[in-house]
């Protein structure tokens, strides 16, 4: 994929490190069939502390800055891999594939922001796929966290959104 | 199937929003005038009495990427309504993911809006606007974009907008019928062979970028494909450019 897929990929890439973790697995491997030549690979190995990607020709290959890093440090350290927000049980994240909005339209007031108080259902986000505005809910009351997305950024299935708590 | 028809509605999508909770099946919500309608992005709507303004409310139950193919369901349903009335297939095509363009110009516009928890989808309001009598003057529309046209300005054909939704209503049971049934596959083919500027360069716009690449096809999730000098584009969310 292309410049445009990256982002999405390396938040793809964390969620899979961040699953691994949380269910306490030692490696999980991934294929995502983008077309006919296009492909994303993603092997998490978490004794070996390596990530490693690859991305069929003629899409540029993914390297995860992460690892290296980690790999120096004691093999415990593993478990802190990445940040990991996906996980928190506050996270709002994406039911899909597109591109997310925080306010109804440009220019508009977000629809929450840090620190603003939301009730149950409240719309926080919006999600845009095949001209489909779908509007996320927040998942409980609570106040607002974090924001983890900037508005109009693409985001894949399962990326954390957002932190209410 | 149940209808409402309304002589003036803020907007077609904000009533079904509004009814979603009370019908349990689905509806059509016709307004033969719109104070607040609105497009992709909030942008307005120019809803003038005589042309046609209506949202279908439905409770889709499947995942919301697959409710979200419904786009081009309605998009299928609206140029069957259209070449139906005109007798004119070849003067009707399909704008990614769900204008209709007539002699290529920007005819019709569809906004989906959904709402849900958990991951699933509560209501799905599809919301359709055709220049059935008038279209907004060009010059109010975004450098760039497709003029806007009126079926009475081009064909010189005046439809009502309750007679346009005895054909259209119709038209989308028979399209979401095959969706229930065969899934998008048959949907994609029919869309692909109406496509507007398949095989040619076009430019997308999403939330921050534009990208330009020539308009290859759309994959199985509804993404327009661009293929570029590197490789191709999946796109899920954009205004296209021509």
């Amino acid at each position: 994929m292309s410049k445009q897929s990256t982002d999405a990929d390396v938040a793809f890439i964390q969620a899979l490190a961040e699953l691994l973790n949380k269910n306490d697995l030692t490696e999980l491997s991934v294929k995502r069939e983008y077309g006919e030549d296009d492909s994303l690979e993603v092997r998490v190995v978490k004794q070996a502390n390596i990530v490693t990607t690859a991305v069929a020709a003629p899409a540029p290959v993914i390297h995860h800055a992460a690892p290296t890093a980690v790999a120096a440090a004691p093999a415990p350290a593993a478990a802190a891999l990445v940040e990991d927000p996906a996980q928190h049980p506050g996270a709002v994240t994406s039911p899909m594939v597109g591109t997310v909005y925080l306010a109804a339209e440009p220019g508009a007031t977000p629809f929450v922001s840090i620190g603003a108080t939301v009730s149950e259902g409240q719309t926080v986000l919006i999600i845009e796929a095949m001209k489909t505005m779908n509007h996320i809910p927040a998942p409980r009351a609570g106040t607002v966290k974090r924001i983890l997305i900037e508005d109009g950024s693409p985001v894949e299935y399962g990326a954390p959104l957002m932190i209410i708590e | 199937m149940a209808r409402r028809v309304l002589p003036s509605v803020d907007s077609t999508n904000a009533e079904a929003a509004r009814l979603a909770a009370e019908m349990a099946g689905p509806c059509w919500v016709l307004g033969l005038e719109q104070t607040g309608g609105r497009g992709r992005r909030g942008r307005p709507w120019v809803s003038p009495k005589g042309n046609f303004y209506a949202t279908l409310l439905m409770h889709p139950t499947e995942a919301p990427d697959v409710v979200a193919l419904r786009s081009f369901a309605a998009a299928l349903a609206l140029r069957d309504a259209l070449v139906g009335i005109t007798g004119l297939p070849d003067a009707f095509q399909l704008k990614w993911p769900n204008d209709v363009l007539l002699n290529g110009g920007k005819l019709a516009g569809i906004l989906l809006e959904s709402a849900g928890q958990g991951g699933r989808v509560g209501h799905l309001a599809i919301g359709i606007g055709v220049n059935l009598i008038s279209a907004p003057d060009p010059a109010t529309v975004e450098p760039g974009a497709v003029a806007p046209v009126s079926l009475l300005s081009e064909i010189g054909l005046r439809v009502t907008p309750e007679a346009f939704l005895d054909r259209l209503a119709p038209a989308y049971a028979r399209r979401e019928a095959v969706f229930v049934r065969d899934g998008f596959a048959p949907l994609r083919e029919a869309w692909l062979a109406h496509a507007a500027r398949l095989g040619e360069p076009i430019r997308a716009r999403t939330g921050t970028r534009t990208d330009e690449g020539v308009f290859e096809t759309i994959d199985a999730s509804g993404a327009l494909v661009l293929r570029q000098p590197d490789g191709r584009l999946a796109i899920p969310a954009a205004e296209v450019f021509f």
